[in-house]
């Protein structure tokens, strides 16, 4: 069966407390990685190379930077005049509050996008999680499976935290035995990805009955709770590639260092699975004279003079003669001027550290500077 | 009839760009690339979209093939328009017989329905050979204002180089008296830039007085311009003082490439408000390896360099291995420097492999040229001013 038939849902509505001053101001989908993408960019990328040609994104809190980044859909070719993305934000009717409680609550508000998409296949996917995956063998063991709901895992370290996260136990038939949520110390290896594929119709049944039930979150009260229904068909499909949870300013930092690593990198990018992204349309990255650069990634439109050691540039940043720069990731046209020194910092879009600036964090606790910021 | 449009742009994208050697073997000169992640042609199609002008005929002739899928429908440069946008104009059949495009005004000639579709009052001619920044309304406002039939964009060049140009002899008010195409004992220093803007009743009324000359080359430059000359019509002359670079030979490419990173750049590519757009080859930002050298120079998204780069110019996707020394030179996209190998003063274009230890150009002399997918094998070795094609 071909992936056409198969529509994506993104949900982008997850915690991210965790994230300290990155998320104050934007969704974790819209949170900026690799030098040039945002988290949601992965994901949306891997459904429409796997050949998905409807997405539907459902909005939560501070969804402006995210409609900004994907909207009309051009640059994943989801523009056109048959499916395409459909951004789907809250909104105010009789029976809705214009907020989303969670998101078995959105489904429901969009049961009317559901319906119409003439797709008979679901893959509902959390955008925390970066990964590039192609999610065509996925359906066909779906459909070999004869499994009611078929779910993937991963069984990297990566995804593994301690009271949190939900972890199965999966038989030699792939079909999944047992679950946790959230245990202290997860028993079970295979850590869920929360990329859920089933027909439209079972999605469109389980989301009624369980707005009649006043559940809110499809993951916990509907998916987990069938896990144990003897009844339901549950089965795992294993993800073996590189995925990485972005749950933390910690994950985050470490996300992007590890995409320093050539193996890391191009499992991530591959001319045969491209990552999308808005254009920014930046003449490539000059260095001057005085630029020493090792072990970094730059993106268009940054201009170097300075050291940068094991760190991430992105577009426009600009790094003065002098300056010092070690286990930082630094954001779009950020300004580092003369003499500065930073060693493991965060630097959101459009910071400024002045002339002579020293900013230095510990590596397992680095520094964050807001959006905007001048120090 | 569809909506009326002020000003058409028609680029004269067909020419073949002979002194470029090789690396017009597989495409015309509009579509060579440029500075890290242009092609030429992207420099006349952001300045008409910078400049508000929304309807461009790119006409095609040349191995268009690279060109035509480059334009594609103009998202790049906002040009994919329910009203307007950018127009692929190749020769066509009319009748029982086809023609080519004889020639620069010949082109246009065959596409008056097109430009006629938008009732336009004046026509902007362009060409696909240039690097420069221009906003062509300012030139438009100047030919309104005096009542021009035809303006052309005219450029100081040294004087010991007049000859190389087309050159307007005017009066003090800018009015061209005369032009003269290559002379040897040059009057005047101001050279055409190859930017047009006609009255569209008035050119169009010289194009088809040239169509019915059985002796005319069908040119801009060698009839239209003197035909208006002789008939005392209102021709002048617009001052432009910014960058322009005609990038016509393999040497000429590689100093516009080169004035990129001289410091303040000739042509402010960073500036906002004049963004030059082009197709996004969409690859992740590049990578400098533990053991990478990068100095005074550009290097796109997508390249990974684990060897030396100095003063040169990385295109998307190029990979310079460990060992490998890169100098004075532009690789183009997907291009390979294996390890070892010593690159200098050269153009390595689109998808060539130079193999481990093998050496191209030299640090004085003419440009050497490696050409489109050519694998060079370990340790070959290329002298200044060589050009391979195998």
């Amino acid at each position: 069966m071909a992936m056409k038939n198969v529509m994506g849902i993104i949900y982008t509505g997850e915690r991210d407390s965790y994230l300290r001053e990155l998320t104050l101001m934007r969704a974790i989908a819209a949170l900026p990685v690799a030098g040039r993408y945002r988290v949601i960019d992965f994901l949306v990328s891997g459904l429409v190379n796997s050949g998905v040609k409807n997405v539907g994104v459902i909005m939560q809190k501070n969804y402006h930077s995210l409609m900004d980044h994907l909207g009309s859909g051009k640059e994943w070719d989801l523009h056109g005049k048959n499916d395409g993305l459909y951004i789907l934000p809250p909104f105010l009717t009789r029976e809705n509050v214009g907020v989303y409680n969670g998101s078995l609550d959105a489904l429901h508000s969009n049961s009317g996008y559901l319906r119409r998409s003439k797709q008979e296949y679901v893959l509902l996917c959390n955008s925390l999680i970066v990964f590039n995956a192609n999610f065509s063998d996925m359906l066909e063991t779906h459909l070999r499976s004869e499994a009611d709901v078929t779910i993937l895992y991963s069984k990297s370290p990566n995804l593994r935290r301690p009271e949190y996260g939900t972890y199965f136990e999966v038989n030699s038939e792939g079909i999944i035995t047992d679950v946790e949520i959230d245990p202290t110390r997860p028993r079970y290896e295979n850590a869920c990805m929360e990329v859920y594929l089933l027909r439209k119709d079972l999605l469109m049944d389980l989301v009624d009955r369980g707005a009649a039930h006043g559940y809110h979150d499809i993951n916990r009260d509907v998916f987990q709770r069938m896990i144990r229904d003897a009844g339901i068909r549950m089965a795992g499909y294993e993800y073996t590639d590189v995925c990485y949870r972005m749950d933390s300013v910690q994950s985050y930092f470490n996300f992007n260092m590890d995409v320093l690593d050539a193996r890391v990198r191009h499992s991530l990018f591959s001319e045969e699975k491209p990552v999308y992204t808005k254009v920014r349309d930046e003449m490539p990255a000059r260095y001057l004279e005085h630029a020493r650069v090792v072990n970094t990634m730059v993106a268009d439109g940054c201009i170097v003079d300075g050291n940068v050691e094991h760190s991430m540039l992105f577009r426009g940043v600009r790094i003065g003669k002098g300056a010092r720069i070690k286990n930082c990731v630094i954001m779009q046209d950020s300004v580092i001027e003369e003499d500065v020194t930073l060693e493991n910092c965060i630097l959101d879009k459009q910071a400024v550290i002045k002339r002579g600036g020293k900013l230095i964090g510990p590596s397992t606790y680095p520094i964050v500077i807001s959006k905007d910021m001048t120090i | 009839m569809l909506k009326k449009k002020q000003c058409v742009a028609m680029l004269l994208a067909g020419g073949q760009g002979s002194r470029l050697g090789i690396l017009t073997a597989t495409m015309a000169k509009p579509a060579i690339p440029y500075g890290g992640k242009y092609r030429i042609i992207d420099f006349p199609l952001s300045n008409c979209t910078n400049s508000g002008i929304d309807v461009v005929g790119a006409l095609t002739q040349y191995q268009p093939l690279e060109l035509n899928a480059y334009i594609g429908s103009g998202s790049p440069w906002d040009l994919d328009l329910a009203h307007g946008g950018v127009y692929v104009l190749p020769p066509y059949v009319k009748g029982k017989h086809g023609e080519w495009y004889s020639g620069t005004a010949n082109a246009i000639y065959q596409n008056v329905a097109f430009i006629e579709q938008f009732n336009p009052d004046y026509v902007l001619i362009l060409s696909g050979d240039h690097i420069y920044k221009m906003d062509y309304n300012e030139m438009l406002a100047y030919h309104i204002e005096r009542g021009a039939d035809v303006t052309i964009a005219v450029r100081e060049v040294p004087w010991e180089e007049a000859s190389r140009f087309g050159i307007m002899n005017t009066n003090a008010e800018n009015v061209i008296e005369e032009f003269e195409e290559k002379p040897k004992n040059p009057k005047n220093n101001k050279a055409s830039m190859g930017v047009y803007i006609f009255t569209w009743d008035k050119l169009k009324a010289y194009l088809t007085e040239d169509a019915a000359d059985p002796n005319s080359s069908n040119d801009f430059g060698k009839n239209i311009i003197p035909n208006m000359l002789r008939d005392q019509q209102k021709l002048f002359a617009f001052d432009f003082n910014g960058y322009w670079k005609d990038v016509g030979t393999i040497e000429s490419l590689w100093e516009a490439n080169m004035d990129l990173l001289n410091m303040p750049m000739p042509i402010d590519l960073y500036d906002k408000r004049w963004r030059i757009y082009g197709r996004n080859p969409g690859v992740a930002p590049h990578y400098i390896a533990p053991g990478g050298v990068a100095h005074s120079c550009l290097i796109t998204e997508g390249c990974e360099v684990y060897g030396r780069v100095e003063h040169s110019v990385l295109f998307a996707g190029v990979t310079v291995m460990e060992g490998a020394c890169v100098e004075d030179s532009v690789i183009m996209p997907n291009a390979v420097v294996e390890r070892g190998a010593q690159v200098r003063r050269a153009i390595v274009a689109e998808g060539a492999v130079i193999g481990a230890g093998a050496q191209v150009g030299e640090a004085t002399g003419n440009i050497a040229v490696i050409g489109q997918n050519v694998k060079l094998a370990a340790g070959a070795v290329v002298a200044a001013g060589e050009q391979r094609e195998h």
